[in-house]
């Protein structure tokens, strides 16, 4: 018998994992969405066509195969990288793709008439980018980043399947010690809820200290 | 190193197992229209507790990991005698945790309504069934049917999870097939592709509706 | 005519044509503006005029034809006496001289009045924060809003918006100014006050101004020549008062008479 005490602790070495994962995960999503997002609104044909490849790939194949595929098959191509690395990238390389979409989307969602004032006053394409047209786009991005960082929190789970030791992987290691099924994946479930409403709430405040004097 | 034999090779075996995979997609969501919709008619329902309830419990479900409801479903519930087949465990969850999204789908679909359309149900004196099946629901699906298929999509590129409470699906066959060959690359690799075959050309399919289907109902949500 | 009117035109348009796709919105167009001279182009909707101005704002491009400026060519380099197509570093250059005010006003909804008016002063002309602020304020109390550099876009109502975007292009001290039906937006009894403003800007400002409007007897009030477009052409343009009282064209005179016929059944 395994005390509760014992598989608390060894949970909660596992949430540290999970938490590495979603942090260095969510940086390297952010910085692919907003390259690959900028990338599909060049006007250059190579960019475009870029962009729609990695888009298309990274979500059109399924998070689990991605993974399993780098996990497997890097090393036989002669690649070896650690686990943490091999779940980072996976989920990175999956979610940038859904968000490259959103910044898109986004920045197409600003109205036209902002980038034609932005002209009249004469703005370098930087500056027009920079000080009308992101601020704008980044409040309408908010909502779904929130929503697509819940499933970037999620998709980590499934990097215990590649054996790294996250807060799922833990809670199969104490199944099959313990046999305390019950009480070990209903911890699971709500420790990671607990890691999500947060996160929720955080984006939740953000939309609204981003929306001032506007609406 | 890469073998085009043996990634051809393995195709029919893949295929065979891609059934499963489709399989466990539309029964999957089979469920998960159902279940959304129920949840969608108990947040409207005057009763509070129950709406609080079915609230809170979808902004759970949705928040947590399908991964772990899976092995939720199939490791915990035989402790209360209720032992499930990998497929009938892997599709009530898949479809459970996409209840949630769905229900989101329905309530955009519903809220759509004019508010005028309840009360001509109300005035031609229908039953509340019948206001509900008569009246609502015939508007309320058409404009979120490319919503619905976007989430099919996104189910059916979900199922590999599936693999990990042992159905043997694409991904299970293809963990099969490399381990006992030692070609993870083709095996995974074929599969990677047989899902951008299906799941690029079904988004195309789905555009394609919402385009007919703004052209109709002047608008989709 | 005016006393302005002398020397070189500030802008000449050249048989400047366009279209969008199968449609001619635009065809064979010659028209100058002088320096300091208050055009008001008057006409039916689609008959090209916001084109025209949309074009020196280098935001819609000529199908043919040029553009000057100053004495320099818009959208075009003269490289060994052949035009090339200009760049964009080109654009901004000659850009500057010019400003606009829009039908919807496109203030940006998420900077403060004050830094609507900022923005460009410190990141375009490079003016100091101090500087640019002072010259925010100054045409804030010009327009009669200096007690809402505080607010947001939103909080404003559209004569307000709408005075604040001219502030904000009046800053950039642009030899030629355009406005763009500023007033269809607004409702009717906000007009007046965003009139106001442009009648004061029009007696105390040195530039040149070309006003796209349905008002005509603003038009025929503060312009110191009328130009009638249609389909595309000018059709006829001189003094405000022979085009209002003696208008040539009969096309003018039907548009004319239509107009007022509207206005009194208002």
């Amino acid at each position: 018998m395994v005390s509760n005490i014992a598989i608390f602790n060894s949970l909660l070495k596992g949430l540290a994992v999970t938490l590495q994962v979603l942090g260095y995960s969510v940086i390297l999503a952010l910085g692919l969405s907003f390259i690959f997002g900028f990338l599909s609104l060049s006007k250059w044909k190579i960019a475009k066509i870029a962009s729609h490849l990695y888009i298309e790939i990274f979500r059109g194949t399924s998070l689990l195969v991605q993974l399993f595929w780098l996990y497997f098959s890097l090393p036989i191509l002669g690649i070896q990288l650690p686990a943490m690395l091999v779940g980072v990238l996976g989920l990175g390389l999956n979610y940038g793709a859904y968000g490259a979409v959103v910044v898109k989307t986004s920045i197409q969602a600003v109205p036209k008439g902002q980038f034609e004032a932005s002209v009249a006053l004469n703005m370098s394409p930087f500056r027009r980018m920079r000080s009308v047209i992101l601020p704008q786009a980044f409040v309408i991005m908010l909502p779904t980043f929130s929503n697509l960082t819940i499933e970037l929190l999620k998709g980590t789970s499934l990097v215990s399947l590649v054996t790294l030791s996250d807060l799922t992987f833990q809670a199969m290691a104490l199944r099959s010690a313990t046999m305390e099924t019950v009480k070990i994946f209903t911890i699971l479930l709500i420790l990671y809820f607990i890691v999500a409403y947060p996160i929720t709430l955080a984006f939740r405040w953000l939309e609204k200290k981003l929306s001032v004097g506007r609406g | 190193m890469w073998s085009w034999d043996f990634a051809i090779s393995i195709l029919p075996q893949l295929l065979q197992a891609m059934i499963v995979t489709i399989e466990a997609t539309i029964v999957g969501f089979v469920i998960a229209a159902l279940l959304g919709l129920l949840w969608t008619l108990c947040k409207r329902s005057p009763f509070t507790p129950l709406r609080i309830a079915v609230n809170a419990f979808v902004e759970f479900i949705k928040s947590t990991p399908l991964l772990v409801q899976l092995y939720f479903i199939f490791f915990v519930f035989p402790a209360f005698g209720v032992s499930l087949s990998p497929f009938l465990a892997g599709v009530l969850g898949l479809g459970l945790h996409y209840s949630t999204y769905l229900t989101e789908v329905f309530r955009t679909g519903i809220d759509a309504i004019p508010k005028g359309q309840w009360e001509a149900g109300s005035a031609l004196n229908f039953s509340r069934v019948k206001i509900w099946t008569q009246i609502i629901m015939p508007q309320a699906i058409p404009p979120i049917i490319p919503m619905l298929g976007n989430y099919f999509i996104v189910m059916f590129k979900e199922t590999p999870l599936l693999s990990a409470i042992s159905l043997v699906e694409m991904v299970q066959t293809a963990q099969m097939i490399g381990s006992a060959s030692f070609r993870y690359v083709e095996a995974f690799t074929d599969v990677g592709i047989i899902f951008l075959v299906l799941s690029y050309p079904a988004s195309l399919i789905v555009g394609v509706i919402n385009k007919r289907i703004k052209q109709r109902f002047g608008q989709s949500i | 005519m005016n006393e302005h009117v002398a020397g070189e035109p500030l802008v000449k348009y050249r048989n400047i044509g366009k279209r969008f796709g199968a449609t001619e919105v635009l065809s064979d167009i010659n028209f100058d503006i002088y320096p300091g001279e208050k055009v008001a182009m008057i006409g039916p909707s689609g008959s090209g005029k916001t084109t025209l101005a949309r074009m020196l704002m280098t935001l819609e491009k000529p199908s043919k034809g040029t553009i000057e400026v100053g004495g320099e060519l818009l959208w075009h380099r003269n490289v060994n006496g052949r035009l090339m197509e200009a760049n964009a570093s080109h654009l901004r250059k000659v850009r500057g001289q010019i400003g606009m005010v829009f039908q919807h006003f496109n203030l940006f909804p998420h900077m403060t009045i004050l830094r609507n008016i900022m923005e460009a002063q410190v990141h375009v002309l490079g003016r100091t924060k101090q500087e640019a602020k002072e010259q925010a304020v100054k045409l804030l109390e010009k327009v009669g809003l200096a007690d809402k550099c505080n607010a947001y876009p939103a909080q404003l109502s559209g004569g307000q918006q709408q005075r604040v975007a001219m502030a904000r292009a009046l800053v950039m001290k642009p030899k030629i100014m355009l406005f763009d039906e500023v007033t269809s937006a607004l409702d009717p009894e906000l007009v007046g006050e965003v009139l106001e403003v442009i009648r004061e800007i029009a007696e105390e400002e040195e530039m040149a101004m070309l006003l796209i409007t349905h008002e005509m007897a603003f038009a025929r009030d503060i312009a110191d020549r009328v130009v009638f477009m249609a389909e595309g052409q000018i059709i006829e343009q001189g003094p405000p008062k022979q085009i209002f009282n003696q208008p040539k064209h009969q096309r003018t005179m039907n548009f004319l008479s239509r107009f007022s016929a509207q206005s009194q059944s208002v």
